[in-house]
């Protein structure tokens, strides 16, 4: 009971959190989303511990044990979920950085064109 | 050179006390150039551009493999027939540009390989763990990409069309990427690579960026990359046109 408590408590203060970055507009909305799901599912879990308790001895483990795996499975899948994330952001950033170092020697052929054409050395 | 637009692009990380001089020579060679300033600190770009080269000036660190496929976007973009890729450091003779180039109307080749490894000079020692290091690379490429190079990480290089318009599409960001890996592409999707000696100077000046730990690092990343196929996937040689239009090729696309 003691446990459960102290997951509730864990997964209200992972929502507090949530919320108040998002609220200084340092978690985009996708993320927020994502992060008061985790927090309801910890406080679901916490809640629902004692009833996986017997299903959790059958495998020699507690119901604790098993809430922490899934909590695991789901930290892990997050994990996967920013990491493809930012590496579209890497590859999109070297476009863009790319794109912009061909946009500038344009810039400035076209600059020592118009020079030319005024007749400055 | 037989009507072919070549531009010669080199990458450039705090190259500003070579960068010149290897600008002049190229110009001097009578060729196009391309340096692309890899977000260096320095006046790299300001050197460059003195000496007449078009500089692709990049805001931010990328890599080299980056760099040099702004590099090929540029000579995509503007109808160039090949690119020569060589270090901004001096080590690549501009003499020797004309050879690769021959060497890919010779053998009808898309990729040329500048070979440290290959000619009797014995200018280019490497230490023992190095050339290991090397070996291991070239079993890998010949093993991944159906190709067979003994200098698989030469930064000299005559990439041809339409290998030139793929590689300005998709090139590997990473070190060693942009030659152990671009080479397994290459083999894998058909296209002609050829390896042909090439001499190496002693560098003009600044200094080396190898770190030893971090290339190892590199280099496991590479071999990874490679054994387990994740790497970049370019269209099929055969479903392009070919590398250089020879009279011969001329002749066939005319029936």
């Amino acid at each position: 009971m003691k446990q459960g408590l102290l997951i509730a408590v864990g997964g209200l203060a992972l929502l507090l959190l949530t919320a108040a970055l998002a609220r200084r507009r340092l978690l985009s909305l996708r993320y927020a989303l994502g992060w008061v799901g985790v927090s309801m599912f910890v406080v679901a879990a916490a809640i629902l511990t004692p009833l996986v308790t017997p299903l959790a001895e059958q495998f020699s483990m507690t119901g604790t044990a098993v809430f922490l795996a899934a909590a695991s499975a789901v930290l892990v899948l997050v994990c996967i979920q920013l990491s493809i994330t930012v590496s579209g952001l890497h590859a999109q950033l070297r476009d863009v950085i790319e794109s912009n170092a061909l946009l500038e020697a344009r810039l400035v052929a076209v600059e020592d064109s118009a020079r030319r054409d005024d007749g400055a050395p | 050179m037989s009507g072919e637009r070549i531009l010669v692009v080199i990458p450039a990380y705090r190259e500003e006390a070579t960068v010149g001089g290897v600008v002049t020579a190229v110009r001097a060679a009578g060729f196009d150039c391309v340096v692309v300033d890899d977000g260096s600190p320095d006046r790299t770009t300001d050197v460059a551009r003195a000496a007449g080269a078009v500089v692709l000036r990049l805001a931010v660190n990328l890599g080299v493999g980056a760099a040099l496929r702004c590099g090929f976007r540029y000579a995509d973009s503007h109808g160039y027939d090949g690119v020569v890729q060589c270090d901004a450091d001096g080590q690549h003779p501009p003499e020797a540009i004309v050879r690769l180039i021959e060497a890919a109307r010779e053998h009808d080749a898309h990729l040329v390989i500048g070979s440290r490894f290959t000619n009797d000079s014995g200018r280019f020692d490497l230490p023992r763990g190095r050339r290991l290091v090397m070996r291991t690379l070239s079993f890998l490429v010949a093993r991944a990409g159906h190709v067979r190079v003994r200098d698989t990480s030469s930064g000299f290089r005559y990439i041809g069309r339409p290998l030139l318009g793929e590689f300005a599409r998709t090139y590997p960001a990473q070190y060693l990427g942009d030659t152990v890996e671009a080479l397994v592409a290459a083999g894998r999707a058909g296209y002609r690579v050829v390896e042909v000696p090439a001499d190496l100077l002693p560098r003009a000046g600044g200094e080396a960026s190898a770190r030893p730990l971090r290339a190892m690092l590199l280099t496991a990343r590479v071999a990874i990359t490679v054994i387990f196929g994740i790497g970049v996937r370019l269209a099929p040689a055969a479903a392009t046109v070919p590398a250089l239009t020879t009279t011969r090729d001329r002749r066939n696309s005319d029936r």
